[in-house]
């Protein structure tokens, strides 16, 4: 059972908790200084140095079509490899280091754009706490003109399952 | 015959004109004590008038005197007192003339006393003759009856006619040159008639003199009683106006006691105004410190505010620290987590050696997680007391610019309290200048109440001095009234004795005109003596006269006894009269002495007048030295006074001459009667 509980990484963005696989989380940092990058799309904030090597940052707020934010003190940098790739993803806050089991892990709901299910793996709910497990590839492979919809679509997502778990009397 | 009966004739004419004469004589004697009681009455009169004059002036001087009371008090006498003191030494110096005249008169009695002395004598001797003559006629009488009875026995006998011619011749020898002796008697009572008449011309001349003096003196009594009834209304006027002045003065003291009660009420009313005032300065003093200590408490409160605030800001301060410190707190619990992700992260990678490290890291985790739960409390309790501090400096900030306020408007309150202070003491002090001038008021306003009672006296003074000098005024005015009646009867007396005058210058005027005839009627008797003689010469040769004409001898010698005895009555009658005259002469010489005497003393007396007018004059100037002002009213009395004195000189002085006059008038009289006598006399002797 325990081998079967995969530890994940939990994140907010915009009050909606994503999950990653820790295996796929090279390590987490502080996001300190970052270096702007010319005619880098809007969602690459621009590089840092990570561990010695030069990652891309990538703002996931910009990335799923949400308006940016300040950094803060809770504002976390996760440098996830994606195949030979290793990127930063820039978060609200990532404070948690959760093991699912995959008894609580369902597939994504079905929904008109049907964007979901090539960016979410699944849904968890933990403690009434809605986990949107996220694959790492499909959103780092976002195509640009699919960027604006994604936010549509992750509300979609959370709108359904909250219709699903609470569901009118 | 006819011889005998013309010397009868003529005999008888002549005794008739000796009848004549004597009683004309008589009449002149009478007419002579008339004049004299005329004269006398006049002298009386006089004597009166002179009263009168010396009270008038007793009376003037009294006024006078009266006036110069009434000077002291009035401030503008003075020049008139200078006239006062000019007519007074007028008065003087009329009372000196009047001393010499009454020195004069005195020396003049004196001689008149040893001329009436010497008369007296002469009387005395004269009469002393006539009562020989008397005792001689008695003599005569006595032979006279002799002769007729021995002529009644010659009638008898013839021889004894012849005898009886003879003696009858010598007798009427005798009896011519007796009758020639009355001739030449005649003659001397002639010129004793012309001497009479011119005495008595000049006597008249006198008399109308002292008429016309008597009237000037009339008109001048009559100016000055006019002008003293001017002054006593002028006086009556002045006494009025005192009375007015009195009552103004009255007045004027009642309205000085009302301003002395109501400067009584004011000085009061200062005095409570002094101490309202002192009161309010003390309050507001009392007002100025309790707003000091509170200014100085608003000061305190300020200061206490103003740090109460620096350690509110200091508190901020270091709230903020510990926020900053609790950032820190905050970033190492974040960190702190990141860490504890990461072991997390590579504890999963080393599998299942990685296990008791992530339990670590779970626990490292949790920790941190409770720290940063915490640290967020301890922000929120810090912004919270960040909030607080925030208002607690905005609200110290707000009492500090109130306490400023307060403090300012305090000071305000204390400028403004410095402001009243100086006010209430200006006002104090100007208070209590008013008190000190309402005491000073108080004490001048009761010296014009005892000036002005004071002056209301002396008013009451002055209208007593002018009451009085009213009263003497009007006493002048009955003066010179009963003066002016004195001075008519002189008048009138003077008249009536220039009537008896002109009536004893007419007799005479007959005297000498009969006397004239005496002398002519003497001529013939003694033509007609001559014939009888002749006759009686004729009647010796012839001695066969007639017993009838010897009868009618012896008639004649009884007629002729009969007259010896008439004069011998007439003798006895001149003797007793001049016994009467010479008691008359006595009581005159005894008169004259008392005259003498009273000369004297008037003498004296003027003299002590003259010594007092002297010693008045010398007061007066006195008085006029020290009076400074006099009224015009009294100036006008004192002018009206000089006036009068100088009239009442003037009318002494008449008077003088009056005297005078009186006694040439007297020594005419004197005169008159002697030749009166000695007409008598020669008549007795005739």
């Amino acid at each position: 059972m325990t081998e079967r509980q995969a530890p994940f990484i939990l994140f907010q963005i915009a009050d909606t908790t994503y999950a990653v696989h820790s295996e796929a989380v090279q390590q987490m940092e502080m996001v300190e200084h970052i270096t702007p990058v010319p005619n880098a799309p809007p969602f690459v904030e621009g590089v840092v140095l990570s561990r010695g090597q030069v990652i891309p940052a990538i703002n996931l707020r910009t990335r799923f079509g949400l308006e940016k934010k300040p950094y803060d003190l809770r504002t976390r940098l996760i440098v996830v490899r994606s195949g030979e790739r290793t990127v930063g993803l820039i978060v609200d806050s990532a404070r948690e280091f959760l093991a699912i089991p995959p008894e609580a892990i369902q597939p994504p709901p079905d929904t008109a754009s049907g964007m979901s299910e090539r960016y979410l793996e699944g849904i968890a709910i933990l403690d009434k706490r809605l986990i949107l497990i996220l694959n790492v590839d499909a959103v780092l492979s976002i195509a640009p003109s699919e960027e604006l919809h994604l936010a549509e679509a992750i509300a979609e997502v959370k709108d359904a399952l909250l219709a699903e778990e609470n569901p009118p009397a | 015959m006819s011889i005998f009966t013309r010397s009868r004739k003529s005999r008888n004419a002549l005794e008739q004109e000796i009848a004549r004469v004597r009683s004309e004589t008589d009449q002149i004697n009478r007419t002579t004590d008339e004049i004299t009681r005329i004269t006398a009455q006049i002298t009386a009169g006089l004597e009166t008038q002179i009263n009168a004059v010396e009270e008038t002036v007793s009376q003037a001087n009294e006024m006078t005197a009266s006036l110069k009371e009434t000077a002291g008090q009035a401030e503008s006498i003075a020049g008139s007192t200078e006239e006062l003191v000019s007519s007074i030494n007028e008065l003087a110096a009329s009372i000196e003339q009047l001393t010499a005249n009454a020195t004069d008169l005195a020396a003049a009695v004196n001689e008149n006393a040893a001329a009436i002395q010497e008369t007296s004598a002469s009387i005395q001797s004269v009469t002393a003759t006539a009562e020989e003559i008397a005792a001689s006629a008695e003599q005569t009488a006595t032979s006279m009856n002799e002769i007729a009875a021995s002529i009644k026995s010659v009638s008898d006998d013839t021889d004894a006619l012849n005898v009886s011619v003879d003696e009858t011749a010598a007798s009427v020898e005798e009896l011519t040159q007796s009758v020639q002796s009355v001739a030449e008697h005649a003659d001397d009572l002639s010129t004793a008639a012309d001497q009479t008449s011119s005495a008595i011309n000049e006597m008249g001349a006198s008399i109308e003199e002292v008429t016309a003096m008597a009237e000037s003196l009339a008109s001048a009594v009559e100016q000055v009683s006019s002008s003293i009834e001017e002054m006593a209304r002028s006086v009556a006027g002045v006494a009025q106006s005192a009375e007015t002045i009195s009552e103004a003065a009255e007045g004027s003291a009642t309205s000085a006691a009302q301003l002395d009660r109501s400067i009584h009420s004011v000085a009061d009313l200062a005095r409570q105004a002094d101490e309202v005032t002192k009161g309010i300065a003390r309050d507001a003093q009392e007002s100025s410190a309790t707003t000091r200590q509170s200014i100085e408490g608003l000061l305190r409160l300020r200061d206490s505010m103003t740090r109460s605030a620096t350690m509110i800001r200091e508190m901020g301060k270091r709230a903020e620290e510990i926020g900053s410190i609790v950032d820190t707190i905050n970033l190492i619990a974040e960190r702190t987590n990141l860490l504890s992700l990461n072991a997390s992260i590579e504890a999963a990678r080393a599998g299942e050696a990685g296990r008791g490290f992530a339990v670590v890291a779970e626990e490292i985790r949790n920790l941190a997680d409770r720290a940063a739960q915490a640290t967020a409390d301890i922000a929120a309790i810090i912004r919270a007391l960040q909030e607080a501090i925030q208002e607690a400096v905005a609200s110290a900030n707000d009492s500090l610019r109130i306490a400023d306020e307060g403090s300012r408007m305090a000071e305000d309150g204390v400028a403004g309290l410095d402001k009243i202070m100086s006010g209430i003491e200006k006002t104090s002090e100007l208070v209590s200048h008013i008190a000190r001038a309402t005491d000073e008021q108080l004490s001048a306003g009761q010296n014009v109440v005892s000036a002005v009672n004071t002056t209301a006296r002396q008013a009451k003074q002055v209208t007593v001095a002018t009451a009085e000098q009213t009263r003497a005024a009007q006493e002048i005015v009955q003066s010179v009234a009963q003066m002016r009646k004195i001075s008519q009867q002189v008048t009138q007396a003077m008249n009536e004795q220039s009537r008896a005058a002109r009536d004893i210058i007419k007799a005479a005027q007959n005297t000498t005109g009969l006397a004239a005839q005496v002398r002519q009627a003497t001529n013939e008797q003694t033509k007609a003596m001559s014939q009888i003689a002749q006759a009686v010469e004729a009647m010796r040769r012839s001695t066969a006269s007639t017993a009838r004409a010897l009868e009618q001898q012896s008639t004649a010698v009884d007629q002729i006894s009969q007259e010896t005895e008439r004069l011998a009555r007439l003798i006895a009658n001149v003797s007793k009269a001049m016994g009467e005259q010479a008691n008359a002469a006595t009581q005159i010489t005894a008169a004259t002495e008392n005259m003498r005497r009273q000369t004297d003393q008037l003498a004296r007396a003027i003299q002590e007048q003259s010594r007092a007018a002297k010693e008045m004059t010398t007061a007066a100037q006195n008085i006029s030295k020290q009076i400074a002002l006099i009224t015009r009213a009294n100036r006008e009395h004192s002018t009206a006074a000089a006036e009068i004195l100088t009239a009442m000189s003037d009318i002494r002085r008449a008077n003088d001459r009056t005297a005078l006059s009186i006694e040439e008038t007297q020594r005419a009289t004197v005169n008159l009667r002697e030749r009166a006598q000695a007409i008598a006399a020669a008549l007795d002797r005739l």
